[in-house]
């Protein structure tokens, strides 16, 4: 036989090798962990925890084209197969649906104990941390906007943009407010949004841009794309919508970690989920560029990281968020023409 | 018997782990509840969103295609038959697009367009805004595919150029200046060549996902991806599917009883014979600088655009750091698969060059059609084939994603295995035979190594395809077990324009392994031959 077919064989017999021999040592001290967060600002963290505990972390992340629910649905298919020991929920919706679709299993973390009872599951299904809000991010030289009823408003005609409800975090924010307001109020504000052309983009990280490029006045998009658009001073401003008292506050969407049934790591997963929930995860969390609000008290946080406890959030349950949530699809669906 | 019943054998290993994950997927469109039912089929054709999707697609993969043509026919012939200079050079910079995952090429322009891009200081930010504007979307789209594709032409219309027997273009120029030559002679010899190159770029452009995602221009690929992924909706991802299946259906008919039958005609018309390169004269310059102009538009600027973005050492450091486990992988993966595709490109292609059984045709037929589905429908069925505790082993392991290469890309192995065997005179098989030489001593001892510049040039090329591929291996990688163009892709959101920049040229990087691989061959067995 040739030399050059032997070379071929032996490169392909120790790269065959390599890789068994790295899942076999991998499985031995491991953790799975379906991220939905940004892998950008996700995995330093998951790093980290591998260096100080020496648990081998094997991570599938989101594309933005998934929209974020990409690996929620891979645990979905794989509810008889489970793959996954640890879902890091970028809101705390989808552990909601993981709940009640039976994909996750009960935790109570001793690093929860801090975190407000809001942003955690009463039963342990999934806990909070780090939270994102929902802002404006806005045009510097016009600070006129207060409210999410600004984007009704007719001296806002067409100066206005979203990202599209059908995903992310903004499905989140109109089916909280189904669950605030009541159905009919809800979908009337949705039609006067309509009729005062407020433009769809694709994501938050788009309308933050078409802002910062002022095609557009103001977009509400998630506390993360406004600070970094503030901090690389590109002449915006950031702000937190109905914080007049009485008003209707701005919806806060924790990260959440949530157990997984039947993951074939639980001691090592338990032992992830405590360390996304420690305030040392928050606190870097909040210094990183998403610039994640720390739920525990007293985390040290950037200058331009407001505390959790100066924000007015809105009073939202998210079961009921996440019920309204899978009830409302196919309104959303006629709502954006798909 | 051996030689039949092993190749049976792969064939139906082949069609196992390849053709039925596919095949489950559309039969279970067909029985949503365990009953026949065509509703879901009635309501997707009757959606107005299908066809708006089925023209986006369509004219995207049109428009790209007769660009490319139009482009790429004239690059070849002046690759192959003119005495510009630094005609390899130029065929080198053009292939680079074709070697890297496309969507690369699309991060590339918009860094460059960017406020803080190069082209914007150059343009002004005025124009790029505005160019930045039309590159989202199809324009955009259209312009990355041709410049991706553009190779496929270039190449095949300078390997077919150089079948052409130089005693007819001769004789052709005792009478007619070279123009009418080419029009003539070269041009008609090498049409099916020139039609094959098309129907490769519409295939690529109609399954291609990286570049449409990434532009936001909505097409089949994306659909299904984003079906299955955002929405979870099985049912619509297969829906999205069955059109490009259709579509796909006729490129392999078109294939099959057009095309193929022509391939074979020209290849008996192979000339060793010196060729007399076509003098430019007075055109040399000006056709240089178009030249130029080309490779700036279609290949210097995006590359730039990554390079510019991704100046520091530092950052370059980090990321490769960073990404070594990603690269590792890429590397690893890549090679098993390139060796699982030479494994079936060698015994099918013999299947199909030698024409072992009458349904060869079918088999052949069936790898085409994967090839021409979109990743994501193959990931789709792949994960509804071994998705159960039973075949965990594999769904868990990068097995899942190396069968999925199997798939995608087997047509790669066996085209270029049945080429390889069609050079090889089949009396050398048989003489043999008749001494009492059992199959598979023939195959080891002549067929094999007969085949051996084949079956390397077959390695690197699959190595290649699936060192780039991101339409299967993102629907189905396991956890940990993500490759560089993976990465690349989920790291977008939201990461530092430095590090998917960086990350862009270490995938560039190593992709040129291959590729120089490729041409120390090629040089090699240039030099034995002229010595």
């Amino acid at each position: 036989m040739p030399k050059k077919y032997l070379k071929i064989i032996i490169f392909f017999t120790t790269a065959c090798v390599f890789s068994s021999v790295s899942t076999t040592y991998a499985r031995t001290n491991e953790v799975v962990v379906y991220v939905s967060e940004d892998q950008v600002f996700s995995e330093p963290i998951l790093k980290d925890f591998e260096k100080e505990t020496g648990v081998k972390v094997k991570a599938l992340y989101d594309t933005e084209e998934a929209k974020s629910t990409g690996v929620m649905n891979r645990l979905l298919a794989e509810k008889n197969n489970p793959q996954g020991d640890v879902y890091w929920a970028n809101e705390p919706i989808r552990a909601v649906v993981l709940k009640q679709k039976g994909i996750s299993a009960a935790y109570f973390s001793p690093n929860a104990k801090d975190i407000p009872s809001p942003f955690k599951d009463p039963e342990g299904y999934w806990t909070g941390f780090s939270a994102r809000v929902r802002v404006f991010v806005a045009n510097q030289e016009r600070a006129a906007f207060t409210s999410i009823c600004d984007y009704t408003d007719e001296k806002w005609e067409n100066k206005a943009v979203m990202a599209n409800p059908l995903f992310g975090t903004t499905t989140s924010w109109v089916a909280a407010l189904f669950t605030v307001w009541g159905d009919e109020k809800a979908k009337a504000f949705m039609s006067l949004l309509k009729q005062n052309g407020v433009k769809i983009s694709t994501s938050n990280g788009e309308s933050t841009t078409l802002v910062v490029n002022k095609q557009f006045l103001f977009a509400l998009v998630d506390s993360d794309d406004a600070t970094n658009a503030v901090r690389s001073g590109k002449g915006v401003q950031q702000i937190y919508p109905d914080q007049e008292e009485g008003g209707l506050g701005s919806l806060i969407l924790p990260n959440a970690a949530i157990l997984i049934k039947g993951g074939k790591n639980p001691e090592n997963a338990q032992r992830l989920i405590d360390y996304l929930l420690s305030p040392e995860t928050e606190r870097k969390l909040a210094f990183a560029d998403c610039a994640q609000i720390p739920l525990h008290p007293g985390v040290q946080t950037p200058p331009d990281v407001k505390k959790i406890e100066k924000i007015r959030s809105m009073k939202v349950d998210y079961e009921a968020v996440a019920k309204k949530l899978q009830e409302i699809q196919s309104y959303l669906k006629g709502w954006v023409g798909h | 018997m051996a030689k039949r019943a092993t190749l049976l054998l792969i064939a139906f290993i082949f069609i196992l782990v390849s053709f039925l994950p596919v095949l489950t997927l559309l039969i279970k469109s067909l029985f949503p509840h365990g009953n026949f039912f065509i509703g879901n089929y009635v309501v997707l054709f009757q959606s107005s969103r299908t066809w708006i999707l089925l023209w986006n697609s369509l004219s995207f993969a049109v428009v790209t295609t007769v660009l490319a043509l139009f482009l790429g026919v004239p690059m070849g012939i002046l690759f192959s038959k003119t005495n510009l200079p630094f005609k390899g050079l130029f065929t080198l910079l053009f292939t680079i697009p074709f070697i890297v995952p496309s969507y690369m090429i699309a991060v590339g322009w918009f860094y460059a367009l960017v406020p803080q891009g190069f082209l914007a200081r150059i343009l002004g930010t005025q124009v790029s805004e505005i160019m930045l504007h039309s590159f989202f979307g199809f324009r955009g789209a259209v312009l990355v595919m041709t410049s991706v594709l553009l190779p496929v032409v270039v190449i095949l219309t300078m390997t077919y150029l150089g079948l052409v027997d130089p005693r007819l273009e001769e004789a052709a120029r005792l009478s007619s200046g070279w123009i009418l030559t080419l029009r003539k002679i070269s041009l008609p010899i090498i049409s099916p060549g020139v039609f094959l190159a098309g129907l490769l770029v519409f295939t690529l452009t109609l399954g291609e996902f990286g570049v449409p995602s990434f532009l936001r221009y909505s097409v089949f690929p994306v659909e299904a991806f984003t079906q299955f992924s955002a929405f979870y909706n099985f049912d619509a991802a297969i829906g999205a599917a069955v059109p490009l299946g259709i579509i796909t259906l006729f490129i392999v008919i078109i294939e099959r009883f057009f095309l193929r039958k022509k391939n074979f005609e020209l290849m008996e018309t192979i000339g060793k014979e010196a060729r007399i390169p076509i003098e430019l004269n007075q055109w040399k310059p000006w056709i240089l600088i178009l030249v130029i102009i080309f490779a700036l538009v279609l290949v210097i600027v995006p590359l730039a655009g990554l390079i510019i973005k991704s100046s520091s050492l530092a950052t370059f450091q980090k990321t490769f750091k960073n990404s070594m486990d990603s690269i590792f992988r890429s590397l690893m993966y890549a090679s098993i698969g390139a060796t699982l595709l030479t494994f079936f490109g060698f015994f099918i292609g013999y299947l199909l060059e030698r024409k072992v059984f009458r349904f060869a045709w079918a088999i052949d037929s069936v790898t085409f059609f994967l090839f021409a589905l979109p990743g994501t429908v193959i990931g789709i069925g792949l994960i509804g084939m071994w998705n159960h505790p039973t075949t965990n082993f594999i769904y868990s392991s990068a097995a899942v994603i190396i069968l999925g290469y199997a798939a995608q890309y087997a047509a790669l192995g066996e085209r270029m295995m049945a080429a390889t065997y069609a050079q090889i005179p089949y009396s050398m098989e048989e003489v043999a035979q008749i001494t009492g030489v059992g199959w598979f001593r023939r195959l080891s001892g002549i067929v094999a190594p007969m085949a051996n510049r084949g079956l390397i040039t077959t390695w690197l090329v699959g190595f290649l395809f699936c060192l780039k591929d991101v339409g299967v291996t993102m629907m189905i990688y396991p956890p940990g077990h993500d490759t560089l163009p993976v990465r690349i892709f989920t790291l977008m959101a939201n990461s530092p324009e430095e590090t998917i920049a960086t990350l862009c040229l270490l995938m560039l990087g190593i992709a040129f392994l291959p590729l120089g691989a490729l041409g120390i061959i090629f040089k090699k067995s240039r030099f034995k031959s002229s010595c």
